[in-house]
């Protein structure tokens, strides 16, 4: 029922400025397609790899280096940008990589168990400690980044405790390993070959697990609230969002996330290591997903853009040493970036005009 | 406005909130003690009371935000205990907040349905209906005659009156039992406020929705109000219907901080001489 009668107002009479500049119609631009910025960063960059290697960059076997790396790393940033959203923080991660897999190494060699129910076991032990973490940084309120680094420390203390730091050569099951993660791309391989298509299988997981958690993100309720809860948690919580559970929720989803990229990486190296994943890991990742588009103000993140970070960060690390530089070169050129990401996706920010959610 | 043409609520309007020596400390700061209000079907009761008198904290225990230290809520006869927002909302209790408790990242539409969204079966996933969602709120945007650039725009574009229009549409969208709004009409430009006032009057006219109202403009208040709850320093200081009591009498009350029992009894010590 129409109220007493009241004219509307003048559509576009307030609040919306019109973009003007060049610069401000490039930045608006940018922050509608966050992730198309950054696959063109990524293009750029494998052009020159390209080019610099006498097209050894694009080999299968090189690529198979690179997407491996990518697809441990998008894993994680993936995990880290769920968080980002809500607002909060894992530095954790690195140490569910290491101590999920050892489980699964460890069941297998002393009990016998299938490399298969040890990945469960794994994924699960990974879910358990993000609701852990998410526990104790809501309950207790204390700061995530705080809570984390104290799993780190503690889970890490564990997994070196276990068996005096010694790595565990975790059995070959097939088709698990074919599965999980195939050991490298061989010059000898056809592309679309058996082996040749499931010395691939790292990124691809990462690319499923980055799909579907962007359909979730961008699709379900479950997304929406989890925006919500980093955008504004008051506000989200006066409307009846459950922001305590959402927050648990993507902590569960990091820790099995990260979780489930430790055992592709002990998949595919055959051993278990206590410190296969070291925190240097975790910070790779956060870039990766800041690089990506992701801003560490809560609220909005792209988990795509975090896979292409990945793959940035994945290429820059394999690629100049393959065009000769010296291998510690990246981090310098890692560490430009993120300051260039972190002032690009505030000057974005400041200019944004609708979000594609 | 039609204010002449609302008669006097019913005086057997059945009561259809009630709470009850509600009390409510933060550490060390009481908010709010034995604080006790009553609504009537159709009833639209202005909340008045300084800036921290705890009004914010009455209506955040209504709409199950804070929980009280003592004190029940009886809502359609039955007693209720809220946990959480959520649990007011599904008993048809709908707050606009005093921060609106908007999303700035999501867009006007999402903002709208927050919490009761709609969804739709995609091979048997449980996906949101979005272009369900954007029509509906653009409808219903139309209807109250509310304009803003864009459903799809993002909350935190908007400006500070739009924004407070999307809150008032919102708590409205769902036909709630009561309608509690915490200065709803703060940064509305005259226009604005005008039109919100307007909605509120024909919530009155039907006296179907009971309102909550808290505002500090004493003129708005007895233009849409049937009857005035004074806050004072967390207690209630003044519960007087509007047609008994004129706007200088209830400013004059408010200025001198006291109930008016007070009041009268002052006036009459000092009756004697000439005023
Ligand atoms: N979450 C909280 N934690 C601690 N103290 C609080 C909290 N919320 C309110 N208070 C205190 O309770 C008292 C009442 O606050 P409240 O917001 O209810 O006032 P109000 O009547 O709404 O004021 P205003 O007109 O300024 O909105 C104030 O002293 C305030 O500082
Ligand atoms: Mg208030």
């Amino acid at each position: 029922m129409p109220p007493t009668a009241i004219q509307p107002t003048k559509k576009n009479a307030v609040g919306v400025k019109v973009p003007r500049t060049m610069r401000e119609q490039l930045l608006i631009l940018l922050s509608r397609y966050r992730e198309a910025s950054i696959a063109v960063v990524a293009i750029v960059l494998v052009i020159y790899f390209q080019l610099g290697s006498d097209g050894g960059f694009l080999s299968p076997s090189f690529m198979s280096v690179v997407l491996r790396d990518t697809g441990r790393l998008g894993l994680i940033a993936t995990a880290e940008v769920m968080l980002m959203i809500t607002g909060e923080i894992d530095l954790s991660l690195s140490a569910i990589f290491s101590i999920a897999p050892y489980i699964m190494a460890l069941l297998s060699v002393t009990y016998g168990v299938p490399l298969a129910v040890g990945a469960v076991i794994g994924v699960l032990i990974g879910i358990l400690v993000g609701a852990i973490n998410g526990i104790v940084t809501v309950r207790f309120k204390v700061p995530s980044l705080i809570t984390t680094v104290g799993t780190l420390f503690f889970l890490q203390g564990i997994v070196v405790s276990i068996y005096n730091s010694q790595p565990i050569v975790a059995p070959v099951e097939q088709p698990f390993n074919a599965i999980f993660g195939q050991s490298l791309y061989q010059p000898t391989d056809a592309l679309l070959s058996w082996h040749g298509v499931t010395a691939f299988t790292p990124f691809l997981w990462a690319l499923l697990v980055v799909l579907v958690l962007a359909l979730v993100l961008n699709r379900t309720t479950f997304g929406l609230h989890t925006i919500a809860t980093g955008s504004n948690i008051i506000g989200a919580r006066e409307i009846g969002v459950r922001t305590d559970r959402m927050k648990i929720y993507n902590f569960m989803i990091a820790g099995g996330c990260a979780a489930f990229a430790g055992i592709i990486n002990t998949a595919q190296f055959t051993s278990a290591d206590p410190q296969a994943g070291s925190p240097f890991l975790t910070l790779q990742a956060i870039a990766a997903a800041v690089i990506g588009g992701t801003s560490l103000l809560g609220g909005s993140g792209t988990v795509i853009g975090a896979l292409i970070g990945a793959f940035v960060v994945a290429s820059l690390n394999n690629g100049l040493v393959m065009i000769g530089a010296q291998a510690t070169v990246s981090d310098i050129y890692l560490g430009a970036a993120i300051i260039a990401a972190m002032i690009l996706s505030i000057q974005v920010d400041r200019l944004r005009t609708r979000r594609r959610v | 406005m039609n204010t002449q043409t609302i008669p006097p609520l019913a005086p057997d309007a059945p009561v259809v909130l009630e709470m009850t020596n509600i009390s409510k400390s933060f550490g060390a700061v009481t908010a709010l003690v034995d604080v006790s209000i009553r609504l009537r079907q159709g009833e639209v009761l202005a909340l008045v009371g300084d800036n921290g008198a705890g009004k914010s904290t009455l209506i955040k225990i209504l709409s199950g935000f804070h929980q009280p230290d003592t004190g029940t809520i009886v809502s359609q006869g039955k007693e209720v205990r809220f946990a959480s927002p959520r649990d007011a909302r599904a008993h048809g209790i709908e707050t606009v907040y005093q921060d609106l408790a908007l999303i700035g990242d999501l867009s006007v539409f999402h903002n709208m349905f927050l919490g009761r969204e709609y969804h739709k079966r995609v091979l048997g996933l449980n996906l949101l209906d979005n272009r369900k969602m954007r029509e509906q709120a653009q409808l219903y945007l139309d209807t109250l005659g509310i304009s803003i650039p864009s459903v799809n725009s993002t909350v935190d574009l908007l400006s500070g009156g739009q924004r407070q229009c999307i809150a008032v549409a919102r708590s409205i969208y769902s036909s709630p039992k009561i309608l509690v709004l915490d200065e709803p009409l703060a940064a509305l430009g005259v226009r604005e406020s005008a039109h919100v006032l307007g909605l509120i009057q024909n919530l009155r006219q039907q006296r179907q929705v009971s309102v909550i109202l808290i505002v500090h403009n004493y003129n708005q208040i007895f233009e849409v109000c049937d009857r005035i709850n004074f806050l004072h320093s967390g207690e209630i200081a003044l519960d007087a219907s509007t047609a008994d009591t004129s706007e200088e009498e209830l400013i004059r009350i408010v200025k001198s901080g006291l109930g008016r029992k007070a009041i009268d009894a002052a006036a009459a010590q000092v009756r004697p001489g000439p005023a």
